[in-house]
């Protein structure tokens, strides 16, 4: 099967410093990544270039069939990176749902203004996606009202209302309060067992083993080890891949 | 029945009593002291004679009585004009505003020499360009229009950083979020950054119409709007009643003023109260 994302020699700097280095990446559909690394070690900036959130310095950006290399300009570019953002549902550290907008008008606004969607078709699938997080009953409440983890489950509701084929998560649960994390790593965990393709970058060790069909480690930039979650955990060949993992395993997040 | 109704207070409620009793006084306080210099200000222009030999300023209250009704005739020419201008300087703001954040060379210097201009030179000189510089060159604008231009451009300039700011508050992460959605810049812009920004502007440009109002003042010099002041200095000339006029003026502004910042205070606490 055609993997669904491709990144080719990935390079991103930040000025002078280079934050990415030759990255190389394929994930198939269906398949679940869980990005790990400390932080600095480059794993956002990796996930904020698949959907152009960065710009890439060099190198190409794959999904769903579409190709853009770092080197496009112009209106091609403009349309095939508006393409793959369409493809792609992103949830945020620090959820960014619209303050002055409903949780349902949070989840709709995308399809309509974007689709072109009428608005009781968009209703009808955020109500469908705010269900599916267990949250349809706060509708009608603003985010304000909600709770962190209610908060980022109306974020992943309003990712999955423009139907993507790829769900990217940037720290989900990094902002919550450790009670609330729980929900939210549910809801993913049903998300991956429905069957979507999602590159989730992470802290939850005990999520990255469960759900996870592999697991990236990064460090300094470069992607140092890519296996199973049983061989990344039980017999991790970089010294820095083993730090990482006893850190968590000593250091209480699991 | 609550069960809380009956049962004794307890410390904290006592204590709140008490912080709350505070807070009274200290308003009560304030507000009889308000009175007193009110009346020490009524009894210097009372006429009459005040301790320690002094003898109050006698005003002359027939020609108050006269012509108050003629000043109070400017009201609304005061708040028409300055309605107006807010108006002209709101959508000038956020022009100039945007323009500033535009990464499109003409529109960031059309907005910065804009601001720069307006800001370098006196309200009251642009107040007379619009209305003796510009006929010069054939242009004659209607009075009441000719002000509201001066005031409204030159309130834009200086409103344009209210308007910048409420577009700085939006996270960025709310921009971000709208762009991984698929919105393009206009649409994030429009639907999801503009709409904060202005909730967040609401409050000082409150602050910058009742400045205006003031402000509106200055195009009297001019003699084309008979709005509040063009009227005090009209009639207070022609009898050399001059003091008496202008305490009328002054006193309609301030009402005008402690009105105008009831309802803003008013206006900020609703704000406050909504979904943040």
């Amino acid at each position: 099967m055609a993997p669904l994302v491709k990144v080719t020699d990935l390079d991103k700097y930040f000025g002078r410093l280079q934050v990415l280095k030759r990255i190389n990446l394929d994930v198939q559909p269906k398949e679940v990544v869980c990005i790990i690394g400390r932080s600095g070690s480059g794993k956002s900036t990796l996930l904020r270039c698949l959907n152009f959130l960065e710009e890439p310095s060099a190198g190409t950006i794959e999904v769903g069939g579409l190709v853009v290399h770092a080197t496009d300009r112009g209106d091609k570019r403009r349309r095939m990176v508006h393409d793959v953002r369409l493809k792609t549902g992103m949830v945020f550290q620090e959820f960014n749902l619209f303050p002055h907008k409903s949780v349902l008008e949070n989840v709709t606004e995308a399809p309509i203004i974007v689709k072109g969607m009428n608005k009781s078709k968009a209703a009808e699938i955020a109500e469908m996606n705010l269900d599916r997080v267990g949250l349809l009953f706060k509708k009608d409440e603003f985010p304000n009202r909600l709770s962190g983890g209610q908060k980022q489950r109306v974020a992943i509701a309003r990712a999955l209302a423009m139907e993507p084929q790829l769900m990217l998560f940037d720290e989900p649960t990094s902002a919550l309060d450790p009670e609330l994390i729980g929900e939210v790593l549910n809801v993913m965990k049903k998300l991956a067992q429905e069957g979507m393709t999602m590159l989730v970058v992470t802290h939850e060790m005990g999520f990255a083993r469960e759900v996870a069909d592999r697991v990236i480690v990064m460090a300094e930039g470069e992607l140092i080890e890519q296996e199973t979650p049983e061989n990344i955990f039980r017999a991790p060949k970089d010294d820095r891949t083993r730090a990482l993992i006893d850190r968590y395993r000593t250091g209480g997040a699991e | 029945m609550d069960l809380q109704d009956v049962a004794p207070k307890s410390q904290a409620e006592l204590l709140y009593e008490a912080q709350l009793r505070r807070d009274r006084q200290f308003r009560t306080n304030v507000a009889i002291s308000w009175l007193v210099l009110l009346l020490i200000i009524l009894l210097i222009f009372s006429g009459k004679n005040l301790p320690f030999g002094l003898t109050g300023i006698q005003l002359d209250t027939q020609f108050m009585k006269d012509n108050w009704r003629f000043i109070a005739g400017g009201i609304p020419w005061t708040i028409l004009i300055s309605i107006l201008s807010i108006i002209l300087a709101m959508i000038l703001a956020l022009l100039a505003a945007l323009g500033r954040l535009s990464k499109f060379p003409p529109f960031y210097a059309l907005s910065t020499f804009y601001v720069s201009l307006i800001r370098g030179t006196p309200l009251y000189l642009q107040i007379f360009f619009f209305f003796l510089a510009l006929p010069q060159l054939g242009i004659d604008l209607p009075g009441l229009w000719a002000g509201v231009l001066a005031l409204g451009l030159n309130y834009g300039a200086y409103m344009s950083e209210i308007f910048r700011a409420g577009i700085a508050s939006v996270g960025k992460g709310q921009r971000e979020a709208a762009t991984a959605l698929g919105m393009t810049p206009r649409q994030t812009m429009t639907r999801i950054v503009l709409p904060q920004a202005l909730r967040f502007a609401i409050p000082p440009t409150g602050n910058e119409f009742i400045a205006m109002t003031k402000d509106s003042a200055l195009v009297s010099a001019t003699g084309f709007v008979h709005e509040i002041m063009w009227r005090a200095t009209k009639v207070g000339r022609a009898h050399f009643r001059n003091l008496e006029a202008l305490i009328i003026a002054a006193i309609f502004y301030w009402i005008i003023t402690i009105i105008l910042s009831y309802l803003q205070s008013r206006l900020e606490a609703r704000l406050s109260r909504g979904d943040r």
